[in-house]
């Protein structure tokens, strides 16, 4: 932890791996909000590029206007709260493909309607380009890493995150005993909102040109963040945290030498991930963590007898 | 008056389309419980074999709708054995439906890449030489390609509906699809049900491809679009109303087509959503079914 704090001040680690922290906090984020909506709760969501892209957008425009960006960023993401309303409201009261295609026509949506609104590269004034310095992007999307890794740490312990997870498990038992299903998946939408609101508050505050709108909304971040959720483990705090740095880590060295083909090599790599190893790299560990455990009580109970 | 009679035909084209592709959607859904997002590239993916046919071996697109279909089969029967087959071993519907929808999502995002590498993003269409070739209708035009689109679009459900009704394999699926396990006991073959349900489907995708691949153009990654057209379509129809399919396209795609009176014709896919919020809201068992569905 001190250690990331201090990463930036005691050694100038280069623009280019300052950049790929910074990549990294963003793939956390979003992660971690799919990790709320898909991991603990169970619906599927496939728009999380809506609500990161308006962020991006409201959080640029307001910041270009000269407001403060730790203002800009939670203003925009709380707005992302207004659409994940729109569309959680009428789809989550049903069971089956509703949630999904919903959200997946939210993203459409919007990205035709901001790529016909913003159909130029949107840019920045000069004295905000001369101004930028990595570092306090990079402390930016730490700060709100931590908060957010803290905050789900927390509801996990908390009432509704024991709501969550039983809406996961058996949505219809959870409703026999009591849990108000409905209110608690819009709940958990509208959290799994503001997170991924965040990722693009940081995203605006990092990336000062966008040539293509299309960028910011395209399904790219929806895979990416479901990526990053399956391959560490979905429902779990560490299992999206470790899924995101394999994938970028995995993502920069695939770029430098598959070139174009990089992107395939991920497609394979989730659908392998999702057909033998469905609880991931946390699933993963957990096996190891009981196998070292039977293993040192089998050792011991060996060293018993022998005594 | 002219306007809105050619406003109505274009619609009613579009529209057999839309209900063409949500049929094989709507076919995986309603037999399996399977949500198979990545059709709509297989339908991108249909073009552009059609697109190679043609350009390389200068078929006739139409002509080549066989040997498309049958690739396309091949394609289907692959990803039933490869990805669908495994599924089933989660015995909860709705945990088949989650997994299917997330792995075919990894499929779209590598079918949308490996067509950018072969095809370039750049978007395809293929004219045959009467493809300029319009007729009129009491003073709307409507162009040869858009007429045999909307016929092959009917032809299709009606030949998909005749195999369902009226032959011993339509007898085992809707046996399948009713109930699995009762099925298998009585002795059909539910695992060879299934491959062949899903080779059908996506087969019918691949008939989507080129006529999508004539009359408009494909581009990778265009599929998306293609695909919550179904989405929406199999909404408004029913998801276990079969029949209602291609009826649905065409109210779908008459809104829309009426729509471009008013606004411009960039905003399509917002009045899809729209309508597909209506539609949950109001009536969520869809236009044509009777019963109210008790999930």
């Amino acid at each position: 932890m001190l250690v990331m704090i201090l990463v930036p001040l005691l050694a100038n680690l280069g623009t280019g791996i300052m950049n790929q922290l910074v990549t990294l906090f963003i793939y956390i984020l979003l992660a971690q909000s799919w990790n709320i909506i898909g991991g603990y709760t169970g619906q599927i969501n496939l728009g999380i590029a809506a609500f990161f892209g308006c962020s991006v957008m409201i959080t640029h425009f307001m910041w270009v206007a000269g407001i403060p960006i730790i203002v800009s960023v939670l203003v925009a993401s709380l707005s992302t709260i207004i659409l994940a309303i729109i569309i959680g409201i009428p789809t989550l009261r049903l069971k089956g493909m509703y949630f999904a295609v919903g959200t997946l026509a939210l993203a459409q949506a919007i990205q035709v309607i901001m790529q016909n609104i913003f159909n130029r590269s949107i840019q920045t004034r000069g004295d905000y380009v001369q101004a930028y310095n990595i570092n306090w992007r990079y402390y930016l999307g730490l700060a709100i890493v931590v908060i957010v890794l803290v905050a789900v740490y927390f509801i996990r312990k908390s009432k509704l995150g024991i709501a969550l997870v039983a809406i996961r498990e058996d949505e219809q038992a959870a409703q026999v005993t009591g849990v108000n299903t409905f209110k608690y998946k819009v709940i958990s939408l509208l959290i799994s909102a503001f997170i991924a609101g965040l990722a693009g508050g940081v995203y605006a505050y990092f990336r000062l040109y966008f040539y293509y709108t299309s960028d910011i909304f395209g399904l790219t971040w929806t895979f990416s963040a479901i990526m990053a959720v399956v391959i560490g483990g979905a429902g779990t705090l560490l299992g999206p945290v470790f899924g995101s740095i394999f994938l970028v880590i995995l993502g920069y060295i695939f770029s430098l030498t598959l070139g174009q083909a990089n992107l395939i090599v991920f497609g394979f790599l989730f659908i392998l991930v999702m057909l033998f190893m469905p609880q991931g790299l946390m699933g993963g560990v957990n096996l190891f963590r009981q196998w070292i455990s039977t293993w040192s009580r089998k050792s011991h109970n060996e060293t018993g007898e022998n005594i | 008056m002219a306007d809105a009679f050619q406003v109505l035909l274009i619609g009613v084209v579009v529209g057999a389309l839309y209900g063409l592709v949500a049929l094989g959607f709507g076919l995986i859904m309603r037999i399996m419980k399977f949500i198979n997002i990545a059709q709509g590239s297989f339908i991108i993916l249909g073009g552009f074999i059609c697109y190679w046919l043609v350009t390389i071996w200068h078929f006739d697109p139409y002509l080549s709708i066989p040997i498309v279909m049958l690739a396309m089969f091949i394609v289907g029967l692959i990803l039933y054995r490869l990805l669908f087959s495994p599924l089933l071993k989660y015995p909860q519907a709705e945990m088949r439906l989650d997994k299917s929808l997330l792995i075919t999502f990894g499929v779209v995002w590598i079918l949308d890449n490996l067509e950018i590498l072969i095809w370039t993003p750049n978007s395809r269409s293929v004219i045959p030489s009467y493809g300029y070739g319009t007729i009129n209708i009491f003073g709307a035009s409507l162009s040869y390609t858009g007429i045999i689109g909307l016929g092959l679009a009917i032809l299709a459900a009606a030949v998909l509906h005749i195999i369902l009704t009226r032959t011993y394999f339509g007898k085992h699926v809707r046996a399948a699809t009713e109930d699995a396990v009762a099925a298998g006991l009585s002795g059909v073959n539910v695992q060879r049900t299934y491959l062949i349900s899903c080779g059908i489907a996506v087969a019918l995708s691949g008939l989507a491809g080129t006529v999508i691949v004539t009359s408009y153009s494909v581009t990778p990654g265009g599929g998306m679009s293609w695909l919550l057209t179904a989405m929406v379509v199999v909404t408004l129809a029913g998801s276990d109303n079969m029949n209602f399919m291609i009826p649905a396209g065409i109210i779908l795609g008459v809104i829309q087509s009426a729509s471009t009176l008013f606004i411009s014709p960039a905003y399509q896919q917002p009045i899809a959503l729209i309508i597909f919020l209506i539609i949950i809201l109001f009536r969520p068992q869809g236009l044509f079914s009777k019963r109210v569905r008790v999930h």
